[in-house]
């Protein structure tokens, strides 16, 4: 008998408290990482010094990191929110397209010239909520009155928003004055959302703040109002909706199309503060990366901020191990992965105990 | 009589059972249990909710370990310290719920429980047995039936040869029972001990070789056989006993000008949550000022009547009245979703009645929330205030209204329901198994807190505690295979005869003054 075949998983009479899997996570992600840096030929070492460097070594770094963390908060929310009514919204990525390209679909065709810039950039943000909204709108109607799967449909719709902006900017909305670069024409400066403090806070733009604003508002709405109320009680018993008479597909509908919002603004918070136009670089992940930040913060959009810093952080230090060491672009995804199997076995931890030896009877 | 019927030649049990016992703290589940299965015959092991059967099974399939006594298979003692040992010294049992892989072939489950099995040898068996079931076929797509076929393939693979049914009828259809029995019957004639858990009387009488009745942990019947069995209203009686009442004062009931009917049912028919018909042409009265308790043995349709009267669905034909609700005018069933003004305690206080996971003040609000009025915003107060009054009122032991609901045991969980309930000021409280699983403390002060309702509410009790019914209740509908056999008034002397024979299914003669309309005493 194989000493395997003794090891035995058990759960845990009390979960071990919450830093605990956190702490483990983030240990085990730099041990994964350690080794991955060693079997590219890179001294570990001096590769998390370098990463730390990079994220942190200068006012441009830290700026950056605010600049990632910005989409990163808003489709963390957008995760967590659906996560809330066991709902899993997979489909940010598609979202923060769709919201990217309602936004400058807005800023394009929809504000009259000379628009001043305070409600032609809310405009355009509101029509980029409404395009992530939109884009949830039709998992949200099937899984509400059809019991389809939300993480299949979401899921899949992330390929056609990707092949629809694509077709956009190589198609009818490609800047005719753009000597054949694929990419709309620049948005009109009115719709561009406000660089705060470009002097030292460089690309960071009002969307920041705006997000900032959405984490507290969010956490109020599930605790204190009577709707986040519903949501809890639907996510953690079924039952006990049933009983209490809530309306579950109501609120699977609204809480998917919220969800979406948040993506669609993040999508669209990039375009009106970022890239200035509909282009390549768009769908990068950072609707995938928002599964991570509400994973990491519990789902808990007070912990969000956090999270979403913590992985802007990563993917800035990541960048400079590309410059600096050579390494492939993908080590900063390589190193997101790695913390979230670190965090999840810490999870899984947490709640049990690994033995070695026979179970005793009785 | 019915003494020493052991001594009757028919060789050696196969199993049996001397002075077994089993406490769960202070509750004795089994008290010197005597049992003995003989080979070839079926021995029914009768009882109510709650006398022990699932007990003594349990002991027997290793699952738990007697505190007492000594068990023997073919003769030999055995202790055993697992299911797997019990398996092993040929004892199968086929639970009420069945221990099935959905996602996984007939065949594959039958090979997790007896590994080789070819699929040639499974359809062989069936087709002996009178249990084909096509042996690639998901489990998934199974009938109920057909589900409890696999069940008994497993076992018979494994060669279990002393196989225990608890309860087997409860899920089937009417066709289904039949098939059971000629199975049954084969199993029995190629020399198999069978164990038949029921509280039906009919399928005792049709089935069983020697009876066994439980109550209250104890063997009140040892050992009948078939011909000694004392006929249907005996066994009944045995069965429920002469129950003492309660330890509450109920005081008279009130009737002046405020007798009027809070909710009326007629001709309700009904589905259970799955969708079978559960219950049909349920005419059902309460007024204020009463307590009506529902009563039957589980499994006869009151969990889908108390649904359906709840206004959670499952009602397809009939009416149903509910005063302030539609100036009190009948509805039909399929349309009936609730009112203002009724209030409903679930027997599921768990995974229905509350959410463990969240605050005791966001538990004391969970109902009421489809309800449009109120702002938009959660009243914590308001919910804090309910649990401070429940701690009062119904001396609920709770640290804050911030501690989780899941932190509070069964009888605190229960209070705290009720008190949620109540703070709505109910024109009628439904109230389902309010006291299942309590200690006998926090069982007073629930039916105290009915008693104190009654008094300017109507509360109709679903139950299946007899004694519970007969102390708190003025009127008792006894329920059997979905249909209330007959409406009983709680002071008629014979009331506890009566109801006990109805739960079992044996009709009675109407009396002069209960019947079908018994109003139960004014003061």
């Amino acid at each position: 008998m194989s000493p395997w075949s003794r090891l035995r998983i058990e759960p845990r009479d009390r979960a071990l408290p919450p830093l605990f899997s956190l702490g483990l996570g983030v240990g085990l992600a730099l041990l994964l990482g350690a080794a991955i840096f060693a079997g590219l030929g890179v001294n570990p070492l001096s590769a998390y010094a370098a990463m730390a460097a990079g994220a942190f070594g200068s006012g441009h770094a830290l700026s950056e990191i605010l600049v990632k963390a910005t989409p990163l908060l808003l489709t963390g929310l957008a995760v967590a929110l659906a996560a809330r009514m066991l709902l899993w919204n997979v489909g940010c990525e598609g979202q923060l397209v769709m919201g990217g390209v309602f936004a400058a679909g807005c800023a394009l065709f929809l504000l009259p010239p000379g628009a001043p810039p305070l409600p032609a950039a809310s405009a355009a943000l509101l029509c980029g909520a409404l395009g992530g909204a939109a884009w949830a709108l039709v998992p949200a109607l099937l899984r509400a009155w059809g019991q389809v799967s939300e993480i299949l449909t979401t899921l899949l719709l992330n390929y056609v928003a990707v092949i629809l902006v694509e077709h956009l900017y190589y198609g009818p909305w490609r800047d005719p004055a753009g000597f054949g670069f694929p990419g709309t024409a620049e948005l009109p400066a009115a719709a561009h959302l406000a660089r705060l403090w470009p002097e030292a806070l460089g690309r960071v733009h009002a969307g920041l703040p705006l997000a900032l604003l959405l984490a507290p508002l969010l956490a109020f709405l599930l605790a204190r109002t009577r709707w986040g109320f519903s949501v809890r009680v639907i996510g953690l018993s079924p039952g006990a909706a049933r009983y209490a008479r809530l309306n579950v597909p109501a609120r699977t509908l609204a809480v998917l199309c919220c969800s979406g919002a948040l993506a669609g603004l993040a999508g669209a918070g990039e375009v009106l503060g970022i890239h200035h136009r509909l282009q390549e670089g768009l769908a990068v992940g950072l609707g995938y990366d928002g599964i991570i930040v509400a994973w990491l913060a519990r789902g808990n959009p007070l912990a969000a901020p956090l999270t979403a810093l913590a992985l802007g952080a990563l993917f800035v230090g990541a960048d400079q191990l590309q410059t600096n060491l050579g390494l492939p672009a993908s080590i900063g995804q390589t190193l997101e992965a790695a913390l979230l199997l670190g965090y999840l076995a810490g999870e899984f931890l947490a709640r049990h105990r690994v033995a070695f030896g026979r179970a005793h009877v009785g | 009589m019915a003494a020493n019927t052991n001594t009757i030649a028919r060789g050696e049990p196969l199993l049996s059972c001397r002075g077994v016992c089993k406490r769960f703290g202070a509750v004795a589940a089994n008290r010197d249990v005597d049992l003995d299965v003989w080979p070839g015959r079926v021995h029914a092991l009768l009882g109510e909710n709650g006398a022990g059967k699932s007990t003594l099974m349990s002991i027997l399939a290793g699952r738990y370990r007697p505190d007492g006594g000594v068990i023997r298979v073919r003769g030999a003692p055995v202790a055993f310290a697992s299911p797997a040992q019990a398996r092993t010294a040929g004892i199968g049992m086929v639970h009420q719920r069945f221990m099935l892989i959905e996602s996984m072939s007939v065949a594959e489950n039958v090979r997790l429980a007896a590994p080789g099995a070819r699929d040639a040898d499974i359809a062989a068996l069936g087709e002996r047995y009178g249990l084909s079931v096509d042996p690639a076929r998901l489990v998934a797509d199974l009938s109920m039936g057909e589900r409890q076929r696999v069940e008994i393939v497993k076992l018979l693979m494994r060669g279990a040869d002393i196989l225990i049914f608890d309860e087997p009828t409860s899920i089937l259809a009417p066709a289904e029972v039949e098939a059971l029995f000629s199975v049954l019957r084969r199993l029995k004639a190629e020399g198999r001990a069978i164990v038949l858990i029921t509280h039906k009387l009919d399928e005792v009488l049709a089935l069983a070789d020697d009876i066994s009745i439980l109550r209250r942990g104890r063997v009140v019947a040892g050992c009948l056989t078939l011909d000694q069995a004392p006929g249907r209203r005996e066994l009944a009686r045995l069965m429920v006993g002469r129950e003492v009442l309660l330890s509450v004062e109920k005081p008279p009931r009130d009737c002046g000008a405020e007798d009027e009917t809070v909710l009326a049912a007629q001709g309700l028919s009904g589905l259970d949550a799955s969708g079978r018909p559960a219950f049909a042409d349920v005419d059902l009265a309460v007024r204020r000022g009463e307590i009506v308790a529902v009563i039957g043995v589980a499994g006869n349709g009151q969990d889908a009547l108390a649904r359906c009267l709840a206004g959670l669905g499952g009602g397809t034909a009939g009416s149903v009245a509910f005063a302030g609700h539609e100036g009190g005018r009948a509805m039909p069933a399929a349309r009936w979703r609730g009112a203002r003004g009724l209030s409903y305690v679930p027997e599921d206080r768990h995974g229905a009645g509350s959410v463990a996971a969240m605050s005791l003040a966001e538990n004391a609000l969970l109902t009421g929330q489809a309800d449009e009025r109120g702002g938009p915003l959660l009243d914590l107060a308001r919910g804090a205030a309910i649990v401070e009054r429940a701690v009062r009122d119904y001396r609920l032991k709770a640290e804050s209204p911030q501690a989780p609901a899941g932190s509070l045991s069964g009888g605190n969980l229960q209070k705290l329901i009720l008190a949620r309930e109540l703070a709505a000021e109910p024109a009628l409280l439904l109230a389902e198994q309010p006291t299942q699983g309590l200690d006998l403390a926090a069982a007073e002060d629930v039916w105290q807190a009915l008693l104190d309702l009654r008094s300017r509410a109507a509360v109709l009790l679903f139950t299946g505690d007899l004694k519970e019914a007969l102390s708190l209740a003025d009127r008792l509908a006894v329920i059997f295979r979905g249909r209330i056999l007959d409406v009983i008034a709680a002071d008629d002397p014979t009331a506890i005869e009566r109801v006990g024979l109805l739960m079992a299914g044996v009709a009675a003669p109407a009396t002069a003054d209960g019947g079908r309309n018994g109003t139960g005493a004014c003061a």
